[in-house]
């Protein structure tokens, strides 16, 4: 306790905090342009650490990852253009609310669940990282194929009006994450000798495509129609019995993205996508979600969010990062000579409490600039849709190039657009075939790896108990609908029996 | 183009011009057409001029490094590192530039097919000596200038503190015991690190079961995780865990020890004559750039690898400083070449 009373008197000094407030405002503006992700603000903004004080530039760079994870959702339920692929999830409803003329209380709800949730991450990172991180220690190749075998059961729930539109997509998705080099012999499959598919195709450019390229072509056709069809913006504020509908499915999406977070090689994305269907399969009002439920923004933002706590329990207990910010954080602690893992504590605690006092800062601060940026965020809508159209498309140009500076990337993400367009048109929903494209290469690798580790034999995902677990869990959310509908359908006879 | 057309002009006007007036008339709008392009240009045509003499004037515009790597790396890393204060020494800045893809031959492939003019650098690492072989990309270190080597990482087999075995010969014998058991995890097939556990297994005559990570990170938790037996990754990657107390490295395969842990010996002390095998970055300019541009990055690279901010970076970075100049560069490409050929024809990789 001493230890954290210190830390916050070491925060409370106008460097450290201007720092934090500048690293968060820069985060929150990476974040909601397309392309430019968490890990690419993080790694641009790292080299300015190195000649500050550890405190200082390691807050910094939280300050900018935390904001980014929580920028991308401001364009994801503004213009349907998730900012990070954390937020392709949000879109979904959050875009939805925000055509109902609902963007204000969207907005409302997505930084309170993100500043939430990002709290109640890092006050588990506080209390009990030591005993959680040995635990994230038992994840390796069969419990992460099990976890995303899961993931990928989600797209039942994700699919909208029709499952078999969703799996079909979600196929494509899959087949889609085949093309580039095998991931464990590195043969390279569906590549037509061309040298930008051997790394695959980025699944970035397609959801910037997917979503924002594909509406920017879809609203093209209201501006040249005389239909006006412009989105107004009710000043209805989120009422305080409505947030007390969503604090159950915060608090349970808050513990699913820490749990995702320390695990290695899971990350934002996929805890957006499961809170999201956990949301989903607890509500009573499971027809809402895809229309514009609030729960849809409040789940994925607030395990997003929590996802970034929950990373840093293995890098900081462990020095293991769990996925690519946390590998450049990892960086960024040891070049200013703070070197990650159990002595951590031991040798540098008054530093490390100042850090968790700053990551709750951090995200006091997405509350404090988010709650009345809103006002500012929503002017967006305002926009007339010929000026804002362009820009849209220009954003999502400079997003898909810099993701990797290739012109082929913007191939890709135009290409996705047009596919994306079409896709709307028919019904097709565009999250599962993005959930298929980020979990297949992590399904397939570790499905693989697990085999050589046991030597080919399957046993092997069904005598560990975490991925026996996730399968089990697994199987009953693919079939879940299935048998809701069986059970109607078996109501539903019955009632018609009593009428009858 | 716009002399021609005056000239036509002229024509129209002097119609009763002798020829060879007009060809004196042709020559000297030429000679003003082309005083008025060295004016509106004169720095690129100094430079030819000096050029054509005996020094340039090189560089006179900010140069791009492509890293081809993504932000974040070891590579963009040591890139940016190494560029943050290059203008102290080449007069000129140097921007980083991310070109991700392909094992980093993307990038490589669009540094090798730049223009030679000393305004494109790359940072090439250890996998342009493999593409070929693996026919991951035709690409090979001969379509590069090498400028010189910054960094180099020696294979650190490292095993569980609690493992049976506390030497390199205890685990070389235990392997032997248990032929195909030993779980050896490496960054991916055909990566440097399976290299350097399939040299040692090729040495030692023993046989692994190699489990291909995606990066050495990955490999590194799955060992701390208890999930294989072995991995042969960078001292630097392995560091953090070896400061903890969870895992032990048995030996380094390089000449020398490494610096970050001089406690370990190398494979020979240890008792295995086998070849270094490690990942190193250098930097390098398409092959037809001229050698003194070449000799003046060669200059100023090596002066900013030597900077105090630069080398204390890479130490706190668990990075290796191996600093090789052009030639020596060269010849350790060709001799890396090499070496991975055989390797990875004998386990069959080899396209």
């Amino acid at each position: 306790m001493n230890l954290l009373l210190d830390g916050l008197s070491n925060i409370l000094q106008w460097q450290v905090l201007l720092v934090l407030v500048v690293g968060t405002v820069l985060g929150i503006a990476i974040g909601s342009l397309p392309g430019l992700t968490s890990t690419m603000g993080v790694a641009v903004i790292l080299p300015v650490t190195f000649g500050m004080e550890p405190v200082t530039g390691i807050l910094l760079l939280v300050g900018v990852y935390f904001g980014s994870v929580y920028g991308g959702s401001l364009t994801a339920i503004l213009l349907n253009t998730p900012g990070t692929p954390a937020s392709a999830a949000t879109a979904i409803d959050g875009y939805a609310l925000a055509k109902k003329g609902l963007a204000h209380k969207a907005l409302t709800v997505s930084t309170l669940s993100s500043a939430i949730g990002g709290m109640i991450s890092v006050i588990v990172l506080i209390l009990v990282a030591p005993q959680l991180a040995n635990f994230a220690l038992k994840f390796s190749a069969p419990e992460s194929f099990a976890l995303a075998l899961f993931g990928l059961s989600i797209i039942s729930s994700l699919a909208g009006k029709s499952v078999v539109k969703g799996i079909i997509t979600g196929f494509i998705g899959l087949l889609i994450a085949t093309i580039g080099l095998d991931p464990m012999v590195g043969i390279p499959r569906f590549t037509f000798d061309k040298m930008e598919l051997t790394g695959g195709i980025n699944f970035i450019p397609v959801m910037i495509g997917l979503f924002a390229a594909s509406e920017a072509f879809k609203s093209m056709e209201d501006i040249f129609s005389t239909r006006k069809l412009s989105f107004t913006v009710e000043k209805v504020k989120l009422k305080w019995s409505e947030f007390k509908t969503l604090i159950g499915t915060i608090l349970r999406s808050s513990g699913i993205g820490t749990f995702i977070g320390m695990i290695p090689g899971a990350g934002a994305d996929i805890s957006a996508f499961v809170a999201y269907n956990e949301a989903k399969r607890f509500s009573k009002n499971k027809e809402g979600f895809g229309k514009g439920e609030l729960k849809g923004v409040a789940a994925p933002e607030s395990a997003n969010n929590s996802v970034t706590g929950g990373a840093m329990i293995p890098l900081l207990t462990l020095g293991i990062p769990g996925d690519a910010v946390t590998a450049v954080l990892l960086g960024a602690l040891m070049v200013q000579g703070l070197q990650p893992g159990p002595m951590l504590f031991e040798a540098n605690g008054p530093i490390v409490y100042t850090l968790f006092i700053g990551m709750l800062l951090a995200n006091l601060l997405i509350l404090i600039i988010g709650l009345p940026g809103i006002k500012l965020f929503t002017k967006i809508l305002y926009v007339p849709k010929a000026v804002l159209t362009p820009i849209i498309l220009i954003l999502c140009t400079v997003g898909a190039y810099s993701l990797g500076n290739s012109y082929f990337d913007v191939l890709v993400m135009f290409a996705a657009g047009v596919i994306g367009y079409f896709m709307q048109r028919y019904d097709f929903p565009a999250s599962p075939l993005i959930l298929g494209l980020i979990l297949g290469p992590m399904m397939e690798s570790n499905l693989r790896r697990s085999l050589v580790m046991s030597e080919g034999s399957i046993s092997i995902f069904f005598t560990r108990p975490i991925s026996a677990i996730l399968l089990i869990i697994a199987i009953i959310t693919l079939f879940a609908p299935l048998f809701n509908k069986l059970m109607k359908r078996g109501k539903g006879s019955e009632s018609h029996k009593v009428q009858s | 183009m716009k002399a021609h057309t005056f000239i036509k002009t002229k024509e129209g006007r002097e119609i009763r011009m002798k020829k060879s007036m007009k060809h004196v008339g042709i020559f000297l709008i030429a000679m003003l057409v082309f005083a008025m392009a060295g004016c509106s240009n004169d720095t690129s045509n100094g430079t030819e001029k000096k050029a054509a003499g005996k020094k340039s004037d090189y560089p006179t515009k900010p140069i791009t490094l492509i890293a081809p790597s993504s932000a974040g790396g070891g590579t963009d890393a040591t890139a940016r590192a190494l560029t943050a204060d290059i203008e102290k020494y080449l007069g000129q800045s140097v921007g980083v530039v991310n070109k991700p893809g392909g094992s980093g031959s993307v990038g490589m492939t669009e540094g090798a097919n730049a223009k030679p003019d000393g305004y494109t650098v790359t940072m090439v690492f250890v996998e342009l000596t493999m593409y070929k072989h693996l026919g991951l990309s035709p690409l090979g270190h001969d379509q590069f200038k090498p400028i010189g080597l910054i960094n180099l990482d020696p294979a650190a087999l490292t095993v569980p503190k609690d493992a049976p075995y506390d030497t390199l010969e205890e685990f070389i014998a235990y392997a032997k015991e248990h032929p195909g058991k030993v779980k050896v995890g490496n960054s991916g097939t055909g990566s440097i690190w399976h290299i350097a556990a399939e040299s040692i297994s090729k040495k030692a005559d023993v046989k692994f079961n190699h489990v291909p990570f995606e990066g050495a990170a990955q490999a590194v938790t799955a060992l701390v995780g208890g999930h294989v037996d072995a991995v042969t990754v960078s001292p630097a990657e392995v560091k953090a865990q070896l400061d903890a107390g969870k895992v032990k490295t048995l030996a380094v395969m390089s000449d020398s020890r490494s610096d970050i842990i001089p406690d370990v010996p190398t494979f020979k002390e240890a008792g295995l004559d086998v070849d270094p095998v490690g990942t190193w970055r250098g930097l390098t300019v398409p092959k037809d750039t001229p050698d003194d541009i070449v000799a003046k990055l060669e200059d100023a690279f090596m002066k900013a690898a030597k900077d105090e901010k630069f080398t204390k970076f890479m130490a706190s970075s668990g990075l290796g400083i191996e600093l090789k100049d052009s030639k020596e560069f060269k010849k350790f490409m060709d001799d890396n070449y090499k070496q991975f050929g055989e390797i990875l024809s004998d386990i069959g990789l080899s396209k």
